[in-house]
């Protein structure tokens, strides 16, 4: 209660007054610190793969030549590398890509139906594995990826005599294993999100369940399908970890070839590929993301 | 309004929850004629809704039988049934257009393009919303989806329709008008109408009849004038409508279908024994409507009359409401009863203050005596 004579507490107010300021600055500085941390080291390869001299501690002025020399075939001080290699590296991760991203989006997205429609035992269980390729350390599905087809290999040389060497199969497979999970996820959000009654409506007007799934069921979760093969595709891409564990000979991704340029030295063609693939990758997420959040602005 | 269109045949539906079988359906026998306008209506839970499903065959029934136009409808899929739904939030394909979401039924029977884009046309015009058929869902009010979602299912002519609180998510004023705009149409089309509400207002306004659910078992069923007047259960009494219950001892009953009721207070009246009150009942509720009390002043009043009861009371609280002034008077020996006296303005005199004695009556045949 106020004092007699007194409606507002003058004091408090004033504190308040101050308290709210601070409150609005910190507001602003949180999140400046925290896209600082997230984009300086980003920002610093961009801005070097534009820097007119080798050197990887002072910006001598602006050139386009490291992006020029990736294109001209004059890779690296010691040009140990010619850019034949690096598109040929670069047709591997697409082809690495396209076809792992066909076969996940096929099968999580099957397991993504069977997740949000059927009823069955032990579905809470599965949907739970499901997550783990997303939560367990790349490095340690790597190194169990490697093992695995090293035992299969093995065993199926001793069954038939037959030794099967690693190759774009293997990378092929290990990337559908993390894949499924991302786009079985995508695709199940996508249907959460989808009004069951819609079957529902369809069946009642007359349609099967054949007619149902394919004219009101699917092209309402195409846009969550599409997202959630943009997705893999991207993260296909981008793999290093797990496809420098499953590669072969001769199989080379651009991941693994520009760590293999990073091996000799930071030179400022990597600085330049860097920011090509991160701008590729960048576009893809981002449609990704606007093709989820269109569709789900109709659903 | 001859034939049965839909009979519902010892109806028993059962869910499993949690390891639990919950029966949301309780053998429910229902005959509904072909064109009537059919309401189910009950409290949330009731299992309305999942007669509804029923009908529709989007469930399967634990046991009974469900016939439609005399066909026994088990083993038949939603898709080959001759009914089709308006859904509570509609359920229009957000990826079609009005006219392709009023045609979608009509492809999947096989109708040719243009026939099915003319009927769609036609069924646009019936619900009065020509011209939005190359829209999206979404680009319309809720009440224009709501008129599509109707167009798309009639469009069909279906022995059945089937609606789901089709009312329920607009607001007051639009809902009075399709209210009236529902009932003209299922005139003109002479389509049977299922329609599950929890509404009583709307079920009286609307329909032919009305059957009431609680708790998965079907209590009454019969004109919204039977239902209103003539409540057979406790529950049904006080869901429709607003009504006084008193506690009473049923002394004796005469052949005419009435008893005599004493009251806490020692009041003795005669009383509307309800169809459904057990044989050997001796205690009973009285269920009396506010309306039907009338208020008079000791002097001049109508001297007491066979088959009128006529009580002593004191005014206790009045509240005016515009229409009426509800009236809670004591009747003696604590109990209180609310009457509803309309507002004529005719007589000034009419009007009560607090405190003030005054008799109040109401007719025999307006008291129901029922089960606790």
């Amino acid at each position: 209660m106020a004092a007699p004579g007194r409606l507002i507490n003058e004091g408090a107010l004033g504190r308040n007054r101050a308290l709210r300021r601070l409150g609005k600055l910190g507001l602003w500085l949180n999140p400046a610190a925290a896209y600082f941390f997230l984009w300086a080291p980003i920002l610093i390869l961009v801005l070097f793969s534009f820097n007119d001299s080798r050197s990887v501690s002072s910006f001598n002025g602006f050139t386009l030549k490291w992006y020029g020399n990736i294109l001209n075939n004059v890779m690296g001080a010691e040009s140990a590398f010619s850019t034949e290699i690096m598109l040929n590296a670069f047709r591997n991760s697409l082809f690495v890509g396209t076809v792992a991203t066909a076969i996940a989006t096929v099968l999580g997205t099957m397991i993504a139906l069977a997740m949000a429609r059927g009823r069955f035992r032990g579905k809470g269980l599965l949907e739970g594995l499901l997550f783990l390729p997303v939560v367990i350390p790349e490095i340690t599905q790597a190194i169990s990826l490697a093992i695995f087809f090293k035992v299969l290999f093995d065993w199926v040389a001793l069954m038939s005599g037959e030794r099967i060497f690693p190759g774009f199969h293997t990378i092929i497979a290990a990337h559908v294993t993390f894949n499924i999970s991302y786009v079985a996820i995508v695709v199940r959000a996508r249907l959460a999100d989808m009004n069951p009654q819609l079957e529902e409506a369809a069946k009642d007007l007359g349609a099967n369940p054949w007619q149902a799934f394919w004219r009101v069921t699917f092209p309402l979760m195409l846009p969550g399908v599409i997202s959630g093969a943009l997705l893999a595709f991207t993260l296909s891409l981008d793999d290093f970890v797990i496809t420098f564990f499953t590669a072969g000979v001769g199989t080379t991704t651009l991941p693994v070839f520009v760590y293999g340029l990073l091996k000799l030295t930071v030179t400022p063609e990597v600085n330049a590929i860097s920011t090509i693939m991160m701008v590729l990758s960048t576009i893809l997420i981002g449609i990704s993301l606007a093709i989820q959040g269109r569709g789900a602005s109709r659903i | 309004m001859s034939t049965a269109d839909v009979q519902l045949i010892d109806i028993v539906k059962e869910f499993d929850s949690g390891g639990e079988r919950v029966r949301a359906v309780d053998s429910v026998s229902i005959e509904i004629a072909d064109g009537e306008f059919f309401a189910l209506l009950g409290p949330s839970g009731c299992g309305k809704t999942t007669t509804l499903r029923l009908i529709a065959g989007f469930e399967q029934p634990t046991r009974g039988r469900i016939l439609i136009r005399g066909r026994a409808m088990q083993g038949i899929p939603a898709y080959h049934r001759p009914v089709n739904t308006v859904f509570q939030d509609y359920a229009l394909f957000p990826h079609l257009t009005v006219e392709k979401n009023i045609m979608f039924g009509l492809q999947m029977e096989g109708v040719d393009k243009r026939e099915a884009q003319k009927r769609a046309q036609e069924s646009l015009e019936m619900v009065r919303l020509p011209g939005v058929g190359g829209r999206k869902p979404h680009q319309l009010s809720g009440g224009q989806q709501q008129r599509v979602a109707l167009a798309r299912a009639l469009v069909k002519q279906p022995a059945v329709l089937l609606l789901d609180e089709p009312l329920g998510a607009l607001d007051l004023k639009l809902r009075k008008n399709m209210q009236y705009e529902l009932k003209a149409l299922q005139r003109d089309v002479g389509i049977t109408f299922i329609y599950v509400t929890h509404d009583q207002e709307e079920a009286i306004t609307m329909a032919d009849r009305i059957a009431i659910m609680n708790a998965g078992e079907l209590l009454q069923v019969g004109s919204p004038k039977e239902i209103y007047e003539q409540p057979n259960t406790h529950f049904v009494a006080d869901f429709i409508g607003e009504t006084n219950f008193i506690a009473g001892e049923l002394r004796g009953r005469a052949d005419d279908g009435y008893g005599a009721v004493t009251l806490a207070n020692g009041a003795q009246l005669r009383a509307r024994l309800a169809a459904s009150l057990a044989a050997g009942s001796r205690s009973v509720t009285l269920a009396i409507r506010p309306e039907k009390i009338a208020i008079a002043r000791h002097e001049g009043a109508p001297a007491a009359t066979a088959g009128i009861t006529q009580l002593e009371a004191r005014i206790i609280a009045q509240q005016y409401i515009g229409t009426d002034t509800r009236y809670t008077v004591d009747i003696g020996g604590g109990i209180r009863l609310v009457a509803r006296v309309q507002n004529t303005g005719a007589i000034a005199a009419d009007t009560f203050a607090e405190g003030q004695t005054a008799l109040v009556s109401w007719s025999d045949s307006s008291a129901t005596a029922l089960d606790h």
